[in-house]
């Protein structure tokens, strides 16, 4: 693809609410859309960023931004123009929800529309969105949409809409016998890496990336630490009946921790 | 005179004629040739004693090498996308790193662009490219040509900046107010805003940037 006069654009010509190119989405702003931090790299126009939390965006942050504990990762963008958004040269697109919900990984969003809402997903990492209105996501790499019932590589999940039980996923195989244990407690031996997925039923899509590299992701929007909340709890055993909290304590190498479990020890 | 063009979007195809025909290049940039070349890197950007000690001074270091001969050199640095800049005379900002190609026509020097540097972490300076020739730019995916005319200010962020050509005025524009500092920032609190008349180049991806934490 050897273009010999590459495409100039200006206030006028820059396209409305669409892709400039696979890895920049321009928006026409008039009015206010909310903005993950560090994503605009242009714009024409007049616009205003606001941290969250300013106080006359009160009413628009209690009717569409649920998610305290991102809230310093985004800001409002409020005024007249074009507004340029794109992340670390990856794909970018636009999505249309119509009164529907979709998740995504957090780092993964760009901006939405403020006639959705934003709140944060119970599976740790994830946000929701719900309602009706455009987003803007990145992947890396083109996204490709594939129907449940289907099991996906955690590295290349994008997000899902619709489908109500994502789960973890463990081949059998794996956990098999003496040898199954030694690699779930070391590691070592045979694992190819793939003996765990997240599995998706029930109707819906699906959204992957087309590799297994994840974005970094700022490490952000922790749950709170609260007994029944999955992933809560940043020190380990503290929630109360969570006994299979999401944090495991490390196992000193005389402990048998699971295969002490396995065999009834 | 040296043909500059691209494969694909991520290799730059540069034509030598041999006899004297020579392009200045990042150091290192070259993955293939053919024909008969010379490479020679190119102490301080082939500035002189004065560019060098000038470049060391303002932070907009590169290490250049002079590519001579007669055939076609290859060059492509980190899969990063090429744009590429035809000069008849005008000059072209860009920053020291996202260049990699200039032909011998043209040359380089380090200028002063006020303040924005000092977000990028990258100096008070770009590098000025003037004369007539190809430029090739890199950028961290295809960058966005965006035209600013009278009327039309264009803001950019300090880290998707590649580089600007025309007419242009740039002043620094900052957000940073007490919210900053109660950690409530927007995190786009730093822009360069362009007026005039001119082009601007933006990748569609952010160095990192001291400005793009607030």
């Amino acid at each position: 693809m050897t273009t010999d006069a590459p495409q100039v654009f200006d206030f006028t010509t820059l396209p409305a609410n669409d892709n400039v190119n696979p890895y920049a989405f321009s928006v026409d702003l008039n009015g206010q859309w909310f903005l993950q931090k560090g994503k605009m790299i242009a714009y024409y126009g007049q616009i205003d960023f606001h941290g969250i939390g300013h106080g006359p965006l009160d009413r628009l942050v209690a009717s569409s931004f649920h998610s305290p504990l991102h809230a310093a990762d985004w800001v409002v963008a409020e005024g007249h123009g074009k507004l340029l958004l794109a992340d670390r040269a990856f794909d970018v697109n636009s999505y249309d929800l119509d009164d529907g919900n979709l998740t995504v990984r957090s780092g993964n969003l760009l901006a939405y529309e403020p006639s959705l809402s934003l709140k944060q997903s119970i599976i740790p990492g994830f946000l929701t969105l719900i309602g009706t209105g455009k987003f803007v996501a990145a992947s890396n790499g083109e996204v490709h949409f594939v129907e449940p019932p289907v099991r996906v590589d955690p590295q290349a999940l994008v997000g899902w809409a619709d489908c109500p039980s994502p789960c973890h996923h463990y081949d059998h195989q794996y956990l098999k016998g003496v040898m199954g244990g030694i690699r779930a407690m070391t590691g070592l031996g045979g694992a190819s890496g793939e003996e765990h997925q997240f599995e998706f039923v029930g109707a819906g899509t699906v959204l992957i990336q087309s590799t297994e590299m994840l974005m970094a992701d700022r490490n952000a929007g922790a749950v709170p630490d609260q007994a029944g909340v999955p992933g809560g709890g940043g020190h380990g055993g503290h929630g109360g009946q969570s006994g299979q909290g999401g944090q495991q304590t490390p196992q000193l190498p005389g402990q048998l921790g699971g295969l002490q479990r396995r065999f009834g020890l | 005179m040296a043909q500059f063009r691209l494969h694909g979007t991520k290799v730059l195809a540069v034509t030598l004629s041999g006899g004297g025909d020579t392009v200045k290049a990042k150091n290192g940039s070259m993955v293939a040739y053919d024909g008969q070349m010379a490479f020679k890197k190119m102490t301080g950007g082939g500035e002189g004693i004065r560019g060098m000690v000038t470049r060391r001074l303002t932070g907009e270091q590169m290490t250049v090498m002079e590519v001579k001969g007669q055939g076609t050199c290859f060059f492509a640095d980190r899969a990063s996308d090429i744009s590429l800049v035809r000069l008849n005379g005008e000059k072209l900002h860009v920053e020291a790193s996202n260049l990699l190609c200039t032909d011998a026509g043209l040359h380089t020097g380090t200028s002063f662009t006020g303040l924005r540097g000092a977000t990028q972490g990258n100096g008070l300076f770009t590098t000025a490219v003037e004369g007539t020739g190809e430029a090739a730019l890199m950028s961290a995916g295809p960058a966005v040509l965006l035209r600013v005319s009278q009327g039309a200010p264009l803001q950019v962020d300090p880290g998707a900046y590649v580089a600007h050509q025309g007419n242009l005025r740039q002043s620094f524009q900052s957000g940073v107010n007490f919210r900053t500092f109660m950690g409530e920032g927007s995190g786009e609190a730093f822009q360069i805003r362009f007026e005039g008349d001119g082009l601007v180049y933006v990748q569609p991806s952010e160095r990192n940037t001291v400005g793009g934490e607030l």
